[in-house]
């Protein structure tokens, strides 16, 4: 195989932002017809080394060779042009058009000048089909209507709608449930087979047992090595990305329900069709499901953002419907929300700002600042809960997404909340990040508070929980303790077809 | 297994024709017709001389908001339209004694230079466009004053052609400025709806960091936007120009902000990405009946900017609503 020159190379790529190197040196090199994964932890430099190969950051030094070919890629075009497609962790979808015209975006089928519609639709309808991402829906849909996990495929089959030669796909099972996830390995292996050179970034080392012929680990800019994928075991990977062993990839801690702290009957909204579950002080309840199950729509109407329609809530036994957030946070209960960029900080902003805004009532009278219990309660969210930062003058953007993520938790806890509801919490964060959330997660419920948590990956929400509510069509269709269930039977619960009509009843165990 | 979570599909034959749910529009037009019918004394309202002179009023602002809903549609603003309606009449009489060719051609490369100039800094520098054509407004009405000290400048006895291009009225009923409006909605309505330009405009307002990773060409796009809104100013300003038969430094006080009205009651979103050609030009007829109808019914001036400005916020306000 030595012999066969690679599909594209880089050598020596250097890249800096102001005084700052996000890359320093990187070699890389990728074969037709494999999968290579990418692998480091946030700021990394992997984001940077795929927007150069995408035209979207141009390197300051080192040479990039397609084919054999020393190329120059200066913009998206050059990319296009050279066959480089790139899938983004950011969605990059514009929400005012349709699912077609997204997909086809700066490539709109043309006829006489003017924008062929039919063909548009069509194209984007066979394309779906084709790739089998039935998921998305009506390809006439404003793609700001669709879940976030259905614009991720959208921006899969945006980027299969053309012949790739070399495919870059950073972090694309972020938001998608197991199924999906299937779905769209069998499409990357057939990819593979047909000879296409395939990229691929993502956190879930699970995941690249399955998948990928080789790995390159990024530390710090540079590239630390490549090997063999079989040739590694999972826990010398994870070594080699961090620099230090993991105990425990899911530490579930310790389980001392106490008494109930949020009671929940036949609750109904938007999205919502019946719900009942108890969730008890000290215990973490984890609802599993596909993605557009309605987890989140649960998660939207318990924090009042979303008006219950029927049903019952109760919060230490009094009775609970919010309608509003602030209703909400007045009960007790509080949310992180899925997206935490656009619903959970304001990004334009200081760490301190994000978090002492939710506490405006104790450092703000009338006309009045209290710095220093502004202060105060900023530094004790810093300290308690570790939060990598200049410090609070620092803004948002500067931090890792793992330490974002520690903002969005730790804005609620200067009175901290009896139920904490949090939707998606390590979407986007790095391996280290997300052993800090776990271990940040045992530390409330060691303090007693009551978590209800939304997640994607099995293996995440099963290693986690005490207990596990499997959500489908926005009911709970079946409940369990996580110790007394196999991955493959919550499986089989959330896949089975909605044709055995909703109101089936699950063997218990 | 189905999740179908997505909310229905959008009516396609509508939306496709309009993207805009034009239904309110319409029906707010015929409750106005129907309203200024029976105020307005004397049935003087819907006769049909009285319309085509309605049409005419319409033409200059309509004009103006067609190329304003493109700079608006992708996340920007166009303050400077209405010193470029009285900077393009005052070079174009000036250039007039040296023919009709002249005097516009001169008109046409100054509303090329300002459009360029505006699309060039919103696109290449990180200024606002609000800030950018705000100061491109005093620039350019400043330069209208200069040159007849201020005064208007009459346009030389004998250029009779150059009187028509305002004032003819085609087989002897059509006013030209309601031509000129028709080819102007039709040419940014094909661009807008029907060319990939159009489409590209749509996710620049919509998400430009997409739309960047996508390979559109940002700043050219974004020029070519303020390039044509400055240009359907300057028609505005030549047809302006041919009925006063004057350039007039003074003209077009406050026309910007009677075409971004129009925009606005025609449903384009003010964040950009979403809004349509033939909402707009019903949001100019909307403006121009309001103003036309509040005149011959006799309500005080001052009572009629009040309603303007009501009108203007509830027909946003119930935009905004269904939107939800």
């Amino acid at each position: 195989m030595a012999e066969v020159a690679p599909l594209l190379e880089l050598r020596g790529i250097r890249k800096h932002f102001g005084g700052v190197a996000a890359l320093g040196g990187v070699d890389f090199d990728l074969r037709g017809g494999e999968i290579h994964a990418l692998l480091g932890e946030n700021g990394a430099g992997k984001s940077t080394l795929i927007k150069i190969l995408g035209g979207i950051h141009a390197p300051d030094a080192g040479e990039i060779h397609v084919g054999g070919e020393r190329v120059a890629i200066s913009d998206v075009a050059d990319a296009d042009r050279l066959g480089i497609r790139l899938i983004h962790q950011e969605l990059s979808l514009a929400p005012n058009l349709s699912v077609a015209e997204n997909i086809f975006l700066g490539r709109e089928p043309v006829r006489f000048g003017l924008l062929d519609r039919r063909r548009l639709f069509a194209n984007a309808e066979a394309l779906r089909d084709e790739l089998g991402l039935a998921e998305i829906g009506d390809v006439r849909a404003r793609v700001g209507t669709l879940s976030v996990a259905q614009q991720q495929l959208v921006e899969i089959a945006r980027a299969l709608s053309v012949k790739a030669r070399v495919l870059i796909l950073d972090e694309p099972t972020a938001s998608l449930s197991a199924g999906e996830t299937v779905a769209l390995f069998t499409k990357l292996r057939g990819l593979r087979a047909a000879g296409t050179g395939i990229i691929y970034i993502s956190h879930r080392l699970e995941e690249l047992a399955q998948l990928a012929n080789r790995i390159t680990v990024l530390r710090d800019g540079r590239s630390v090595g490549t090997q063999d994928a079989a040739r590694l075991d999972l826990r010398e990977l994870i070594r080699w990305m961090v620099g230090r062993e993991l105990k425990d990839h899911y530490p579930r801690p310790p389980h001392r329900p106490r008494e109930v702290a949020l009671a929940v009957r036949d609750l109904r909204g938007p999205g919502v069709n019946g719900v009942s579950f108890e969730l008890r002080y000290g215990e973490i309840l984890g609802l599993a499901g596909l993605v557009g199950a309605g987890r989140t729509e649960l998660a939207r109407v318990l924090f009042g953002i979303e008006r219950m329609s029927g049903g019952e809530a109760l919060v230490d036994g009094r009775a609970f419907a919010p309608r509003s957030p602030s209703d909400a946070l007045a009960a007790g209960v509080a949310l992180v929300p899925e997206d935490r960029k656009r619903q959970g900080l304001v990004m334009t902003n200081t760490v301190g700002y994000n978090l002492a805004l939710p506490w405006t009532r104790e450092w703000l009278r009338g006309p009045l600042v209290n710095r220093a219990r502004r202060g105060e309660i900023i530094a004790s969210a810093i300290r308690g809960f570790a939060i990598k930062t200049a410090g609070p003058a620092q803004p948002v953007t500067a931090l890792s997404g793992g330490n974002q993520q520690k903002i969005v938790v730790a804005k609620w806890m200067e009175r901290p909340p009896k139920v904490l509801i949090l939707d998606e919490p390590t979407r986007g964060v790095d391996v280290g990040a997300r052993d800090e959330m776990f271990a940040l997660l045992h530390g409330l419920i060691e303090r007693g508070m009551a978590i209800l948590l939304i997640s994607s990956d099995l293996p995440e929400v099963m290693g986690l929980s005490h207990r596990l509510a499997l959500y489908r069509g926005g009911r709970i269709v079946r409940q369990s303790a996580s110790a007394d269930i196999s991955p493959e039977e919550v499986m089989a619960v959330l896949t089975a077809s909605a044709a055995d009509g909703v109101s089936e009843t699950f063997p218990q165990k | 297994m189905n999740t179908d979570t997505s909310t229905p599909a959008p009516p396609r034959r509508f939306a496709l024709l309009f993207r805009h749910p034009a239904a309110a529009l319409i029906g707010a037009i015929i409750v106005l017709l129907a309203l200024f019918a029976f105020w307005v004394p004397g049935g003087r309202f819907l006769t049909t001389e009285n319309l085509l002179d309605l049409a005419q009023q319409i033409s200059v602002n309509a004009i103006i908001a067609f190329g304003m809903t493109l700079v608006i549609l992708i996340g920007g603003i166009d303050l400077s339209v209405g010193a470029v309606v009285a900077l393009v009449g005052v070079v174009t009489v000036y250039f007039l004694p040296h023919g009709l060719a002249a005097g516009l051609g001169m008109g046409l490369l100054t509303a090329v230079a300002i459009g360029t100039a505006n699309g060039a800094l919103a696109a290449r520098t990180r200024m606002p466009p609000f800030i950018i054509t705000l100061a491109m407004m005093l620039v350019v009405r400043g330069a209208a004053f200069r040159f007849n000290e201020g005064r208007p400048l009459a346009a030389p006895a004998g250029a009779q052609a150059f009187f028509a291009l305002g004032t003819e009225r085609l087989g002897g009923w059509l006013p030209t400025p309601v031509v000129f409006m028709a080819a102007a909605f039709a040419l940014t309505a094909v661009l807008l709806h029907r060319t990939r330009f159009g489409q590209h405009l749509y996710a620049i307002g919509g998400n430009r960091e997409a739309a960047r990773y996508t390979g559109i060409p940002l700043a050219r796009n974004e020029t070519g936007v303020y390039l044509l809104s400055a240009c359907f100013a300057g028609l505005a300003g030549v047809i302006q120009a041919s009925q006063l038969f004057s350039g007039e430094p003074s003209a077009g006080q406050g026309f910007e902000l009677n075409a971004i009205a129009a925009v606005v009651v025609g449903g384009t979103s003010f964040t950009g990405g979403v809004g349509s050609i033939p909402g707009t030009l019903l949001g100019a007829i909307i403006i121009g009946i309001l103003d036309k109808g509040l005149n011959q019914a006799g309500v005080h001036f001052s009572l009629q900017s009040i309603v303007k400005g009501l009108v203007i916020l509830g027909a946003v306000f119930i935009d905004a609503r269904r939107r939800r």
